[in-house]
């Protein structure tokens, strides 16, 4: 560690002030010496938390994963095992998320009614069901738009790795405005191979395409050009003081700001020593739950990562078919990366102050159809909250024995959306304005005061 | 009977052009109506409106409302230099014959009918409602029949109205919501689920409207064409009961007096009908808002009793002119373009409250604008209007570029760029390419040695602003490009049109 980066983590600077220190001479080097002065200053102020969306895309198996039925024809050839919760007991292939079932309230009675994945991802995303004048926007940017600091360096909202073709509109900001987009983080595929670097490293490789300098431009080019860009736009804005001038002016000011900020030095994850990345799974998911921790580490207010591509091959959730064999795969992974974050986060003190929700689109069949498979099921099934402001450790809700429908406390996508926002410490009733001009709630249902801490 | 009777007349006056001769006369009385009507307000709010545009700003103006590009240098150029005083005027009426003007109108109705999120598998669907409204817009189709048109097409020969409806899979309540958003400016579909709080509407007006679409159903397709079929039976119910609703226009009695035919035929005959006074309404204030950046009333689809327009007497008599010319949209943009309301600056000393119109609005580009604008500095553009029209929309470069830009609404006024959206504008693909003087087609051929940099200047400024730098400009950028060497002279115009690209004054329709 250079001796300047020292002086810089020993000294307590407001975020301000670090920035103009650090200007771009640090875009380089490791963030993560003075991450933790960050993360202080991110969390200093109130009780809102930050979040973390693992979407499992194609619809997860709830049979397979958190709700086992063992004794039922429907279990399918999976075990159960003990968690370190007594009582509590999940999947054998979700080994070291068992270990770590003190943090992780499982809702086994989720029932909804869309059972296509354009239809469901619209519905779990936004809380709504698709369709009608309104165009809703996705939970992220809801959080995002109440956690984040409109003046901040940071982006508000980044996603990684979103698999966007069961519908964009369920991954964007909707009525709120391009402004609460989130950043999207890109797995990076070359040539048709897989995103996998030719030089050998393991690890998929994770990119935001607009923070990186386009070939050949040097920062000096990018100083020279702003300067110029700077003296064109205060002439235009000299008598336009009006919301999409300023609007303009803002997110490019903002957007300045983050190329010289941490939030850059954040997305390297090559500063992660090996035995950190492995730990976390060397796949898209992996190393999106690793750039999770640092995002969540500089003060992102909310990050998504997911979980299961179309890219072909059998990588996602949607298992019609050898249903056990990718369940068991996808298990590996979601296991191995959660986890490495639920640990990485409580060392740095994070887990408390952020809250993580777990689901898809729908879940599927407890029937195992003849390909070994199971289909579209939206009528009983699975998510998962785990981390700050929750109650971990238990299981609500149930499922009849043949997982066929709800047994107690069934749950609607509108109560998981607003049991969210109160454990990030936003009212769900939170009112924004749609283009209709007509009010809008940011989650319909309520809170589940049970699964809160 | 009397209705029917109305609408007979109203169906046999076609012909926009021999409408329109009668209302001639009457057009330069609309326009200083206009203009009288909004002065009026700034004189009671004690307001000044800003000084009138001049030609640059103008003409920049009306080609991104009309044709949705910008004018190319030359194009730039001549119309500057013209000392004519109806320069103004023949270059609306050249905008408005063109056929980018129809392809323009057709994108901006597109949005509108169809969800913004559209991906390969409504593709299909686009093109199709594309295609048939550039059609409608290229003849100036009467905008009452083309409603009219929509509301009983059966699919067959003319597949653009069909895939509109299949795109909304043919549910009455998403056609309801639809159909009365659009052509009558009314927000019935919050009434879906329950009584609308705040105005009139009630579940019994919404699935009243929705019943006019409960007996449309899709028949075997027909070598690929989707056939829509409409039976003589098929009910809504009241969610959750089953009530059924039989068919009810908004805002009038339910009747037991029927107009004849499917009823699909019947609401269309309503819709056009003078019982309907909210279709001319809803159409001037969407024209209004293209405009001037926001409707007479706003939001542009709650003309309930309890939204009242900015200016009660204006959009009423605006109403009445559009009926009587017959439902012509070019007539409308017309007056309203030759109003000095349309033709002042959108620079003001202080703030002015933006429903006064003392101001022009502040528009952001939409991203197909912002992609089109840049476009044609790195490709050859198309050979022709038809080629440019399905090669626009089906460009999978254009259609990434429009996705990540990601406007979620369907308000083009409403596009507010975000830091993503900013990043990619300052670092993305398509900006350094534009910027790149070994792919820029612009850059390239200011390389030419018969250029000065004054000249090459100039090229810059119109080719993105739309105007002339000024003496200011021109003297403190000559001096950047001649801090720089000689074998850089290219990049200190690369940084140039970077600067320009990514001001305000190139991203904004101003």
């Amino acid at each position: 560690m250079s001796r300047r980066r020292k002086k810089l983590a020993g000294r307590t600077l407001d975020r301000r002030t670090l920035l103009r220190y650090t200007g771009l001479s640090l875009l380089g080097a490791s963030g993560s010496g003075w991450f933790p002065a960050w993360a202080g200053a991110a969390h200093r102020q109130s009780e809102r938390r930050q979040c973390v969306l693992l979407w499992m895309n194609g619809g997860p198996s709830q049979i397979d994963t958190f709700d086992m039925k063992p004794d039922h024809a429907n279990g399918g050839q999976f075990n159960e095992i003990e968690t370190s919760v007594a009582g509590l007991r999940i999947s054998e292939h979700l080994p070291q998320l068992a270990r770590r079932a003190e943090h992780l309230a499982i809702v086994r009675s989720l029932s909804t009614k869309e059972g296509d994945h354009r239809r469901g991802t619209f519905l779990m995303r936004t809380g709504q069901p698709p369709g009608g004048p309104i165009t809703y926007p996705a939970i992220g940017s809801s959080l995002s738009k109440e956690l984040g600091d409109a003046d901040s360096d940071l982006p508000a909202y980044v996603t990684i790795a979103p698999f966007d073709q069961f519908g964009r509109d369920a991954y964007g900001p909707g009525f709120l405005g391009p402004a609460h987009a989130p950043l999207v983080v890109a797995a990076r595929a070359q040539n048709g191979e897989d995103e996998q670097p030719a030089d050998g490293s393991p690890y998929a490789r994770l990119g935001v395409d607009a923070l990186e300098l386009p070939a050949g431009i040097s920062l000096e080019t990018v100083s020279r050009r702003r300067d110029l860009w700077r003296g064109l736009q205060d002439e235009f804005l000299a008598g336009r003081q009006v919301p999409a001038a300023l609007a303009h002016d803002t997110a490019y000011r903002r957007a300045e700001r983050m190329l010289r900020s941490p939030a850059r030095a954040a997305f390297e994850l090559s500063e992660e020593p090996d035995a950190v990345r492995e730990r976390y799974g060397a796949g898209r998911f992996g190393q999106g739950c690793l750039l999770a921790r640092r995002l969540i580490e500089i003060g992102v207010p909310c990050v998504e990562v997911t979980l299961g591509d179309f890219e072909g091959g059998d990588t996602h959730w949607d298992t019609h078919a050898n249903n056990f064999d990718v369940v068991r795969r996808l298990c590996g992974e979601l296991d191995a990366g959660w986890s490495a974050l639920l640990d990485d986060l409580a060392d740095r003190g994070l887990l408390q102050t952020t809250t993580f929700l777990w689901m898809g689109e729908f879940g599927r069949t407890p029937r195992i159809n003849g390909n070994a498979g199971r289909d579209h099921f939206p009528a009983a099934w699975t998510c998962v909250f785990a981390g700050g402001g929750i109650r971990g450790g238990q299981a609500y809700g149930s499922t009849s024995d043949d997982g066929m429908e709800v047994a107690s406390d069934r749950v609607e996508v509108g109560d998981v959306l607003a049991t969210l926002c109160r454990a990030t410490g936003i009212d769900p009733g939170t009112e924004n304005h749609a283009q209709l001009g007509r009010p809008i709630r940011i989650a319909e249902g309520n809170p589940i005061d049970a699964l809160l801490a | 009977m009397v209705l029917r009777l109305i609408i007979a007349t109203l169906l046999v006056l076609v012909g926009p052009s021999a409408v329109c001769a009668q209302v001639d006369d009457g057009r330069q009385a609309m326009v200083e109506r206009i203009d009288e009507l909004l002065a009026e307000q700034w004189q009671a709010a004690e307001v000044e409106p800003a000084e009138p545009v001049d030609d640059a700003a103008f003409l920049r103006r009306a080609y991104l409302d009309l044709v949705g590009t910008l004018p190319t240098v030359s194009q730039a150029r001549r119309f500057l230099a013209d000392a004519s005083p109806d320069k103004r005027e023949r270059l609306v009426e050249q905008l408005l014959a063109s056929p980018r003007h129809a392809q323009h109108l057709a994108t901006v109705w597109q949005h509108r009918m169809l969800s913004r999120g559209a991906d390969a598998e409504q593709m299909g669907a686009v093109l199709g409602v594309h295609r048939w409204l550039r059609r409608q817009f290229a003849r100036n189709q009467r905008f009452d029949n083309l409603v009219a048109d929509l509301l009983v097409s059966t699919g067959g020969g003319e597949q653009g109205p069909a895939l509109f409806y299949t795109a909304l899979e043919l549910k009455p309540e998403e056609l309801a919501t639809k159909t009365a958003q659009l052509f009558l400016g009314l927000q019935i579909g919050c009434a879906q689920c329950h009584d609308h709080p705040f105005d009139h509407w009630t579940q019994d007006d919404f699935w009243g409207y929705a019943a006019f679409f409960a007996r449309l159903r899709s028949g075997p397709a027909m070598a690929g064409a989707v056939q829509l079929i409409d039976e003589s039976e098929g009910e809504v119910r009241l969610p959750d009961t089953e009530t059924i609703v039989p068919p009810k226009y908004p805002g009038t009695p339910r009747s037991e007096e029927t107009l004849g035919g499917s009823r699909r035929r019947q609401l269309a005959i309503w819709t056009v009908s003078q019982q309907n006074p909210y279709l001319a309404r809803a159409t001037v204030n969407w024209a209004w808002k293209h405009l001037f950046g926001r409707g007479l009333v706003e939001p542009v689809d709650d003309l309930s009793a309890n939204n009242p327009p900015s200016h009660p007497q204006l959009f009423a008599e605006l109403g009445e002119y559009f009926i009587e010319c017959g439902f012509d949209l070019r007539e409308l943009f017309r007056v309203l373009m030759r109003t000095q309301a349309y033709q002042l600056s959108s620079r003001t000393p202080y703030d002015v409250a933006p429903e006064l119109f003392a101001a022009m609005a502040v528009k952001p580009l939409t991203p197909e604008q912002i992609y089109d604008a840049l476009a044609w500095m790195l490709d050859a553009p198309p050979a022709t209007d038809e080629s440019a029209a399905v090669g626009g929309l089906a460009d999978p470069r254009r259609q990434q570029f429009v996705a990540q830009l990601g406007s979620g609404s369907q308000d083009a006024a409403q596009f507010e760029l975000g830091v993503p959206q900013a990043l990619l504008l300052m670092n993305g693909e398509l900006i350094a390419a534009a910027c790149d003087p070994n792919r820029s087609r612009l850059l390239e051929s200011l390389a030419a040695p018969l250029f000065d940099d004054d000249e090459r200047l100039e090229i810059l400024y119109l080719a993105t602003l739309t105007r002339l730098p000024s003496e200011q400009e021109r003297d403190s950028t000559r001096a950047f490009i001649e801090e720089s060497d000689d074998g850089n002279r290219a990049a200190a115009l690369a940084d140039v049109l970077w600067a320009l690209l990514n001001n305000g004054e190139f991203l904004l329709n101003h």
